[in-house]
């Protein structure tokens, strides 16, 4: 048994799938060449939308500790990983003007607390899960926050946890 | 050394599925000096194509072909589910094969009974769990305990239970020509080494050694084809450049996993068989179930970092048993289970409390519930009326939605992994409610004794065709509260009995 992103609608799965995967439309090669150019354009997203996104991935798992130039690669890897894939970059210009609609006013300017409420007015939506989910895969897969969190990543290569660590709890009582 | 086999050889058995059900078939049979080939939609991985990096390897072994409805949890590649899963090995309970004598007629289930019966199974499950190497079984010892495991003993022995066992099919020591485990933490991504057991590595390359087997991977299979006396006599499949064949076969054995048996055996309908190949009785894609699941975890009073190590290296027995009184009908496991930090959110949500959560990874306990899940009428796979997929075939539908019984479950064993933290020192213990990830997969071509209630015989065998069979867990007529490898496995082994058996009277 092991996990696999959670979704309440199937919608979700479905966009949940396409981010998490990162896996191209099975389409022919020369298609996929077309697609990757159309993407290198449709991927540019301009400054305001930037921004906005990269407080969304901060709000969406904020640790304070952890830089904005984090939260910017998670956002810039998310952006090239779903290659083959241009909605991406389409689906963060929705969810900014989805923010921007709750308020009638530019989200980013906003307090927090008024941030927050509007990602929780959209956090059902297609485009709020699809960025979710690729933000949850990509931020806690950085090293900068597996090194925050104490998470030691890929054991192979060190011969496995088994001599380094592994089954220790040091605070349960002997015998437990 | 592998065999080939021609197109035309109607000598064959094929297996469709290299996973728990069909990699064991294939090799049970090839072992008795029965010709098999096993066609395998994924690829053949081998131990350098596995890294430890969860997205890395849902794209190289994943099944991510478009699919709709709630999420499954599957595989496309040699060794299918085998690969992923845990290697969590409980048998079922005697109760668990007839559910519906043991509880009666639950409102709103298609409750039956298996056609066999516990003490019929016992001597598969012996078997499978030497072939398999399960732990505190055949001379093997227990388990490793992991730190994460540790954890969930104490509690549970604080708040009362007293059954607790590190059962799995992974080697603590070398075996079987596989080595030990060495905690290496990405169970669910392919055992780099092959301490725990998957067929990729055992099954099939046992198989090839008899001299009676091909694997054939990157094959899809599309259509199963029959005669006029509605035997079947063949499979039609693409191979890896998108070429139809037809393989000719003596008698097929169908392991796909629920979703590819299904829209398999849907997608073969012909005018004899109008509503799928050995549907008759109208069941097959139906009854689906998926076990209740839940994953709980808590902060401990200090580090645990359960990372390091096997995700799910033991569980808790002692609510596995049928007891009313707790206000639903059925049990659960209490399974220890960990998760890098990229999977906790997905079921946690977002916002400061999940990144709270998180800064204090290192201090997480986890445990996951698998528990008795009542088939129902309305939970089922289907083939969409227009969507196609890129081999040309229907896409399927996927419906389910827990019954009342499974949400009460859910609820007491999220009462009680909580109870089992806290009574150690944990705290903001947070669960999983409400929300769908995928698991296991049972039910769609069940068994029956009466072919009106199901799919397949006691055999596994297609109540309408003599020589087709189903050899995953789609033939489960309950889904128990175990974990369903192992049974699979011990139900393929005698599947592979009886097909020999009925071979050697000229039947098949």
């Amino acid at each position: 048994m092991s996990r696999v992103i959670a979704e309440i609608h199937r919608r979700r799965f479905l966009v949940g799938a396409i981010a998490l995967a990162g896996v191209a439309v099975a389409l022919g090669p020369s298609a996929v060449r077309l697609i990757k150019d159309f993407t290198k354009e449709a991927n540019a997203i301009d400054p305001g939308t930037r921004a906005a996104m990269v407080r969304m991935a901060r709000l969406l798992y904020p640790h304070a500790a952890i830089p904005d130039s984090v939260y910017e690669e998670t956002l810039d890897q998310a952006l090239s990983s779903i290659a083959g894939n241009p909605s991406f970059a389409n689906t963060l210009r929705i969810a900014e003007r989805a923010l921007n609609a709750q308020q009638q006013t530019n989200w980013i300017d906003l307090d927090e607390a008024s941030q927050i409420a509007a990602m929780k007015a959209i956090e059902r939506s297609d485009a709020f899960i699809t960025i979710q989910l690729a933000v949850q895969v990509k931020f806690y897969n950085h090293p900068a926050v597996w090194a925050h969190i104490g998470y030691e990543g890929p054991s192979f290569d060190n011969g496995g946890y088994i001599g380094s660590g592994a089954g220790v709890v040091s605070w349960l009582p002997e015998g437990q | 050394m592998a065999r080939h086999f021609e197109l035309s050889d109607a000598s064959v058995v094929v297996v469709i599925g290299s996973g728990a059900g069909g990699g064991t078939l294939s090799n049970e049979l090839a072992q008795k000096g029965i010709d098999v080939i096993c066609l395998e939609a994924g690829s053949r991985l081998t131990f350098a194509d596995i890294e430890n990096d969860p997205p890395l390897m849902d794209q190289r072994m994943g099944w991510n072909d478009k699919r709709i409805g709630p999420p499954v949890w599957l595989c496309k590649t040699v060794g299918g589910n085998t690969m992923r899963w845990s290697g969590v090995t409980p048998r079922f309970l005697e109760h668990e094969f007839r559910p519906r004598t043991t509880y009666g007629l639950l409102p709103d289930t298609t409750l039956i009974d298996w056609p066999l019966m516990l003490g019929e199974l016992a001597p598969y499950y012996d078997k499978a769990e030497f072939k398999m190497g399960v732990t505190e079984t055949n001379g093997i010892p227990p388990f490793f305990e992991t730190s994460n495991y540790k954890v969930l003993r104490a509690g549970g022995r604080k708040i009362g239970y007293k059954e607790f066992t590190t059962r799995e099919a992974i080697n603590p020591r070398g075996r079987d020509g596989r080595p030990g485990c060495i905690q290496i933490g990405f169970c669910n991504e392919g055992c780099k080494i092959g301490a725990k057991w998957s067929t990729l590595y055992t099954e099939i390359p046992k198989a090839e050694a008899t001299d009676h087997f091909e694997l054939r991977p990157l094959c899809m299979a599309v259509k199963i084809n029959h005669d006029a006396s509605g035997k079947v006599t063949g499979v039609v499949y693409l191979d890896q450049n998108g070429q139809m064949h037809e393989q000719k076969a003596r008698a097929v054995a169908v392991a796909g996993n629920v979703i590819e048996t299904t829209r398999l055996l849907l997608n073969s309908a012909t005018s004899k068989f109008p509503n799928g190949l050995g549907n008759s009785s109208g069941h097959l894609g139906r009854n689906y179930m998926r076990h209740v699941v839940t994953w709980i975890v808590a902060v401990m009073p200090g580090p645990v970092n359960f990372h390091r190590g096997t995700r799910e290296a033991g569980f808790i027995l002692d609510e596995q048993y049928h007891k009313p009184e707790r206000g639903f009908v059925g049990g659960y496991l209490i399974e220890a289970s960990a998760g890098d930090p990229a999977s906790l959110p997905g079921y946690l949500g977002w916002g400061k409390p999940v990144a709270d959560l998180l800064a204090n990874y290192t201090s997480l306990a986890g445990a996951g519930i698998c528990g008795e899940d009542p088939p129902q009428a309305t939970n089922g796979i289907t083939l969409h009326a227009t969507e196609r997929d890129q081999y040309g075939l229907p896409l399927p539908v996927i419906e389910y939605a827990m019954h009342p019984n499974s949400t009460a479950m859910q609820r007491h064993a999220i009462n009680q992994a909580k109870a089992i933290y806290e009574s150690i020192g944990g705290a903001d213990a947070r669960a999983m409610e409400g929300v769908q990830l995928g698991c296991h997969n049972m039910g769609v071509a069940r068994m029956s004794a009466r072919p009106e209630d199901g799919v397949t015989n006691r055999w596994g065998q297609a109540h309408d065709i003599p020589n087709l069979f189903v050899s995953d867990g789609s033939v489960f007529s309950s889904s128990g509260a175990a974990n369903p490898t192992l049974t699979i496995v011990a139900l393929a082994i005698r599947q592979a009995d009886h097909i020999a058996d009925r071979m050697s009277r000229g039947e098949l």
